[in-house]
C-alpha cells in the first residue's frame, strides 16, 4: 500500500489472470490462479461428493446430505423440465452445474480468484451448451428441429415475424446465457472490492464500508447459488426446446 | 496489487483476448476430468445409495404388508373360532334341554303311576271298609232282629 494515495482501489485486479508456475510468461499451457483454482474446487466436489459419501450410509451424514442434495436436485430438475429422456444428459448437466456452483461459491473466499467471472470460461460453456443442443436437436427430430422457429400456435400471418425473433433469440442464447453468469460474478466481487478499497482507505473508523461488505457478501452468497441454479436450469430448457421441439 | 499495472488496471482483464486460449485449454482440461469423476465415481456411488435405501424401504413396505395380512388371516380365524364356540355352545343349550325335557316327562311319568297305584290302594281299601261295615250291619241287625223278638215274646 506504498502507493500514490491511500484512495487508490483496483477492483478489477481481482481478476487479472496470473501464471503462478511458469514465471510471467502466460502460455496458452502456463498454470495459472485460474487453473489454481480449478483444481481447488476439483478437489473441493471430490471431497463433497467421493470423501462425504463414502460410507453409503443409509441415513446420511452432513457431507453425504449435501452431496444428495445437489445430486437428486439437479436429477429432479431435469426430469422436470425436459422429462425422462432428458435424464440420458444428466452426466453433463451435473458435471456444469457443480463446474460452476462450486466455481461461484469458492470465488467468495477471500483471496480467491473466481474462474466464473471470466468470459472466456463461462462463454465457452454457454457456446458448448449451444452446439450441443442444437446437435441433439437435429439428430432427433431431423428437420422438425426447424418446427422450434415456425410457431404453428400463432397466426399464420404473425409467423414470418415470429420466425425472425425466434431465430434471433435463439442465436443470442449464448451470449445471455455467458454474460449473465460472468457479469453477475465479476459486479458482486468488484463491489466487494470497492467497498474494501474504502474500508482501507477509512482505517479505524470504516464502520459503513465494512457494513456495507457484510451486506454485499451476504446478497453474493444468494446470488452466487442462485445463478448457478439459473444457468443449469437454462440449459435444462435449452435441452427441452431440442427433444420437444415442437412445444 | 498495482504493480499489475503493465497488465491491466485499466479495463477489464475478462477482455483480455491474450489469456483465453489458456483459460479454455485449462477448462476443457478440468472439464474432461470432472466430467469422469462424475460419470465414474459420483453417479454410480449416488445411485448405489439410492437403490439401497429403495431396496430397504420397498423390504419393509413388503414386509409390513406380509404382517398385515398375517394379521387379517388371524382375523379371520379368530372370527372362525367364536362362530364355532357360538355353535357348539348353541349345540349344548339344545342338548341340555332337551335332556331336562325329557327327565321332567319321565318324572312326571312316574308320579303319575305312583298316584294311579296310591288311588286304587286307598279304593281297594275303601272297598274292604265298605265291605266289612256291610257285614257288620248284618251281623247287628240279626242280633237286634232276635233281641225284639225276644222282647216281644217276653212281653206277652
Amino acid at each position: 500500500m506504498e502507493k500514490q494515495s491511500a484512495f487508490n482501489i483496483y477492483p478489477m485486479d481481482q481478476f487479472i489472470i496470473d501464471p503462478i508456475l511458469t514465471g510471467d510468461s502466460l502460455e496458452w499451457y502456463s498454470f495459472t490462479n485460474q487453473a489454481l483454482w480449478m483444481l481447488i474446487s476439483l478437489v473441493s466436489i471430490s471431497f463433497v461428493f467421493i470423501y462425504g459419501s463414502r460410507k453409503h450410509q443409509l441415513v446420511p451424514g452432513r457431507l453425504q446430505s449435501i452431496a444428495e442434495l445437489l445430486y437428486f436436485f439437479i436429477r429432479d430438475m431435469i426430469i422436470d423440465i425436459a422429462g425422462q429422456e432428458g435424464l440420458r444428459y444428466f452426466p453433463y448437466i451435473f458435471t456444469l452445474f457443480i463446474l460452476i456452483l462450486f466455481g461461484n461459491v469458492l470465488g467468495l473466499l477471500p483471496y480467491s480468484f473466481t474462474y466464473t467471472s471470466h468470459i472466456a470460461v463461462t462463454g465457452f460453456l454457454a457456446l458448448s451448451v449451444f452446439v450441443a443442443v442444437t446437435i441433439i436437436g437435429f439428430v432427433k427430430n431431423g428437420l422438425g428441429f426447424l418446427s422450434l422457429f415456425w410457431i404453428s400456435s400463432a397466426p399464420l400471418a404473425l409467423r414470418p415475424i415470429l420466425l425472425i425473433i425466434e431465430v434471433i433469440s435463439y442465436f443470442v442464447r449464448p451470449v445471455s446465457h455467458s454474460i449473465r453468469l460472468a457479469g453477475n460474478m465479476m459486479a458482486g466481487h468488484a463491489v466487494i472490492k470497492v467497498f474494501a478499497g474504502f474500508a482501507g482507505a477509512l482505517g479505524l473508523g470504516a464502520i459503513a464500508p465494512i457494513f456495507a461488505i457484510t451486506a454485499v457478501y451476504g446478497l453474493e452468497m444468494l446470488v452466487v447459488v442462485i445463478q448457478a441454479y439459473v444457468f443449469t436450469i437454462l440449459t435444462c430448457v435449452y435441452l427441452n426446446d431440442a427433444l420437444h421441439p415442437g412445444h | 496489487m498495482a504493480s499489475n499495472s503493465d497488465n491491466s488496471s485499466v479495463g477489464m482483464p475478462q477482455l483480455d483476448f491474450s489469456t483465453f486460449p489458456n483459460q479454455i485449454f485449462w477448462l476443457v482440461v478440468f472439464c474432461v476430468v470432472l466430467f469422469a469423476i462424475v460419470k465414474f465415481f459420483i453417479i454410480p456411488r449416488m445411485e448405489d445409495i439410492f437403490a439401497n435405501r429403495r431396496k430397504i424401504i420397498d423390504g419393509n413396505i413388503a414386509k409390513a404388508e406380509e404382517i398385515r395380512l398375517r394379521v387379517s388371516e388371524i382375523e379371520k380365524h379368530i372370527e372362525e373360532e367364536l362362530q364355532k364356540a357360538k355353535s357348539q355352545c348353541d349345540e349344548i343349550m339344545n342338548a341340555s334341554g332337551n335332556n331336562i325335557k325329557e327327565q321332567m316327562a319321565l318324572a312326571l311319568e312316574d308320579s303319575k303311576i305312583a298316584t294311579t297305584q296310591l288311588i286304587s290302594e286307598a279304593e281297594g281299601r275303601l272297598k274292604e271298609l265298605r265291605d266289612g261295615s256291610e257285614a257288620a250291619i248284618e251281623k247287628i241287625s240279626e242280633e237286634l232282629a232276635s233281641v225284639i223278638i225276644s222282647k216281644i215274646s217276653r212281653g206277652k
